[in-house]
């Protein structure tokens, strides 16, 4: 009788709790969540389609919140919409306003995130330009999926969730812009997508992931030992626009014209992803116009090595970053200098 | 070049590689081995020799052998190298054909082999905890700036974590071997050799912990594991990847490991004459609790069971465990998936067994060892695995 009488107080004690912790939702971590669309904010008509689906409705912030409720025992949790495109759509206006609104996001002293989600075809591009120009060591999430909102055995609310769980980690403070699908978080600087469709494509082939978001914990085992967030030189908070840079692809017998035509369209800066014997010449002409020119390779693992050679020729040398990220530090670093030099120090440092 | 340490007790290979000398000029040599130098070294090309190396860190290069210290007879022999009458590679003859590393550092060698007539694999915990005192001892040594020990590359990455447990150091010490013997064609041997020192001398490489070095990737002694039983691309850090590379350009580090290691490890920096005894019990399709009864009976402090998947044992082998635990004897789980972490989940904390996270047995067992001479309080021990 008396053991029945201690367990009933047991039982309105653990009440009390869970209710309590259910109104605790001010004493939560407070996380924003930024969306600009994606496979992950997709709808198809039915749920066995896993492309081409767009033909139903995108999925709002609030519908992406109201499907996982678990989301409030992690997280007070709110919302801010750049967009709802897919990642071919981002251009620097959205990208600019994602980084602003970011920014002033964590500068509030109560916020201890953010997430982002974004299609997942150009989600490195956006992570790594956060990567060089949020002003804050507290953790920034970009999450996405690789079948829609619709599908059976969809991949982007456990993403979702994982990604609210890393932002929301103390331990996840100064890791720089992190990607998280499948479980594993990865380093904006150097993560890929590796898979057209299956949903393990986000890969760092030359260093693996940071960390992995797992049931008992988040989990970290690496730092970066590169620059990024509050150690960046570079600032977007006056600038309205990004200077025009592009990527050339090499192969044999690749033709000079593309370069000729970028710069004459007004290409601040050409990205070479591999070369070709007309590049050379190209090179030289397109530079006294003031091209800058990087070299990367477009086989997408290992560095491509400081040569006196490419010093000479005032061609900046890539590391190991692929064509699109090395973009992405151009155009931040155009807007510094276009000394060849000191952006190959930008290269070395990034 | 200054092949002798001041310290040495230990065998120093000069006086060694003397002898092969001597005996390759007396003609003998031809009985020994027809091919006794290393194939892969071009006979022109050898770059110009700076003169003033004082300026050059001082790196010992120690020997613990391995396939890189190994000869063959013929140079497409790759696979039964050595042996008995075949000699060794000394410490001495790595300095002598590579002249080049006297261009990135003033190399001192020391040998820490096994003795010639000790059948191979049998490595004792003697021969590591010697090893250990030495790094320990240099690593305190104000002439000294790094460390490159080489090692055969089967058990090379529980060696090198073993290391990066117990030395306490802020110096780079950098594990290397090879795949192909030193006579090899197209042997990896002198290019490994030739970066590891350069790794070792980098002022990047500090503070990293114990590094192995090979084929270019700068791979985590806790992380790295041995992939392939012959290719040269074997060394992989198969969850978290490389922290570096030796690139022809220059040593570059993308990385460091968060986990504690060599300067913050609570282990490093003691002499263990012994360590608790720790076994490794796989798992597999009906695999038998007996075999864990086995152990126990034979006096292990601590098992780690390999388990399936997420972490699993056989309901024979769980029951043993039950057994075993009422003797007090400490059981970690690791995953044979070799990727991925064995969680701390309810039912394990349940059933007192400490989570491996992503170590492979072979290196769970040597923390789970040098756990076991700190405590048996089961939280203290799943910290232990949590932080390193």
């Amino acid at each position: 009788m008396k053991r029945l009488r201690w367990l009933r107080l047991l039982q309105i004690t653990a009440c009390a709790l869970a209710i309590s912790l259910n109104a605790s939702a001010a004493d939560l971590p407070k996380v924003r969540l930024f969306t600009t669309g994606g496979t992950i904010q997709s709808r198809a008509l039915s749920r066995d389609k896993m492309m081409e689906y767009n033909d139903g409705p995108k999925v709002t912030p609030d519908e992406l919140i109201a499907d996982l409720p678990e989301l409030k025992t992690i997280a007070d949790l709110s919302t801010l919409e750049i967009s709802n495109v897919g990642s071919g759509n981002i251009d620097s206006e959205k990208l600019l306003a994602l980084a602003k609104g970011i920014n002033e996001w964590l500068a509030k002293p109560e916020a201890a995130g953010a997430v982002v989600t974004h299609g997942t075809a150009t989600l490195e591009e956006t992570a790594y330009f956060l990567n060089l120009v949020v002003k804050s060591d507290k953790p920034v999430v970009v999450v996405g999926a690789m079948h829609p909102f619709s599908a059976i055995s969809r991949d982007g609310p456990f993403n979702l969730y994982n990604g609210v769980r890393v932002a929301a980690s103390k331990d996840a403070r100064g890791k720089g812009v992190m990607v998280l699908l499948n479980d594993e978080i990865d380093a904006a600087r150097d993560v890929t997508k590796n898979n057209t469709y299956r949903v393990d494509t986000f890969v760092s082939r030359d260093l693996g992931p940071i960390g992995f978001a797992d049931s008992d914990r988040i989990v970290f085992y690496r730092n970066s030992l590169k620059r990024h967030t509050d150690k960046s030189e570079f600032d977007v908070s006056t600038l309205t626009a990004l200077p025009k840079v592009d990527i050339v692809y090499g192969y044999q017998e690749a033709d000079r014209a593309p370069i000729d035509a970028l710069v004459a369209a007004g290409a601040k800066g050409i990205v070479l992803d591999d070369s070709a014997m007309s590049f050379a010449a190209a090179v030289k002409d397109n530079q006294a116009k003031g091209a800058v020119f990087v070299q990367s390779d477009r086989k997408g693992s290992g560095r491509v090595v400081l040569s006196e050679k490419s010093a000479e020729r005032g061609v900046v040398t890539a590391d190991n970053l692929n064509a699109q990220k090395s973009r992405v530090l151009l155009r931040l670093a155009l807007t510094k200098t276009s000394d060849p030099k000191e952006i190959q120090r930008m290269f070395n440092e990034y | 070049m200054n092949s002798s340490s001041a310290q040495a007790p230990f065998k120093v290979s000069r006086k060694s590689f003397g002898a092969l000398l001597a005996g390759l000029l007396l003609g003998t040599a031809s009985a020994l081995a027809p091919t006794a130098i290393a194939q892969e070294i071009p006979k022109s090309g050898a770059p110009e020799i700076v003169k003033d190396s004082s300026k050059l860190p001082h790196i010992v290069l120690m020997s613990m052998g391995g396939t890189i210290a190994s000869r063959a007879s013929d140079r497409l022999n790759i696979t039964n190298y050595g042996g008995k009458g075949v000699p060794r590679v000394d410490p001495g003859d790595w300095v002598h054909d590579l002249p080049e590393l006297a261009n990135i550092a003033r190399v001192t060698t020391e040998d820490f082999r096994a003795p010639p007539d000790r059948t191979a694999g049998s490595e004792t915990f003697g021969d590591l905890e010697l090893v250990a005192k030495r790094l320990n001892e240099l690593a305190q040594d104000p002439s000294v700036d790094g460390v490159v020990v080489t090692h055969g590359t089967n058990i090379m990455p529980e060696v090198a974590y073993y290391m990066d447990l117990v030395v306490k150091t802020h110096k780079p010490v950098v594990f290397v071997g090879s795949q192909r013997p030193w006579t090899g064609l197209s042997g990896d041997g002198p290019l490994n050799l030739y970066n590891a020192v350069r790794v070792a001398a980098s002022k990047d490489a500090w503070d990293k912990g114990v590094l192995q070095c090979m084929n270019q990737y700068i791979n985590t002694a806790r992380d790295v594991m041995k992939t392939s039983a012959y290719r040269m691309q074997t060394f992989k850090g198969v969850d978290v990847g490389a922290i570096g590379f030796a690139d022809p350009d220059r040593v570059v580090f993308y990385r460091e490991p968060t986990r504690r290691h060599t300067f913050n490890s609570e282990f490093a920096g003691f002499d263990y004459q012994s360590v608790p005894g720790v076994e490794v019990a796989y798992a597999y399709q009906e695999a038998p609790g007996y075999l864990i009864d086995a152990m126990v009976e034979h006096g292990v402090k601590g098992v780690v069971i390999d388990g399936t998947g997420a972490g699993s044992a056989t309901t024979s082998q769980t029951e043993a465990i039950k057994r075993a635990q009422t003797k007090g004897v400490i059981f970690v789980m690791t995953s044979r998936t070799r990727s991925g972490r064995v969680q701390f989940t309810p039912r394990r904390r349940e059933a007192n067994i400490v989570s491996g996270d992503n170590l492979q047995p072979e290196k769970a067992r040597l923390l789970l060892a040098l756990a076991l001479t700190k405590t048996t309080n089961f939280d203290d021990i799943q910290r232990v695995f949590d932080e390193y």
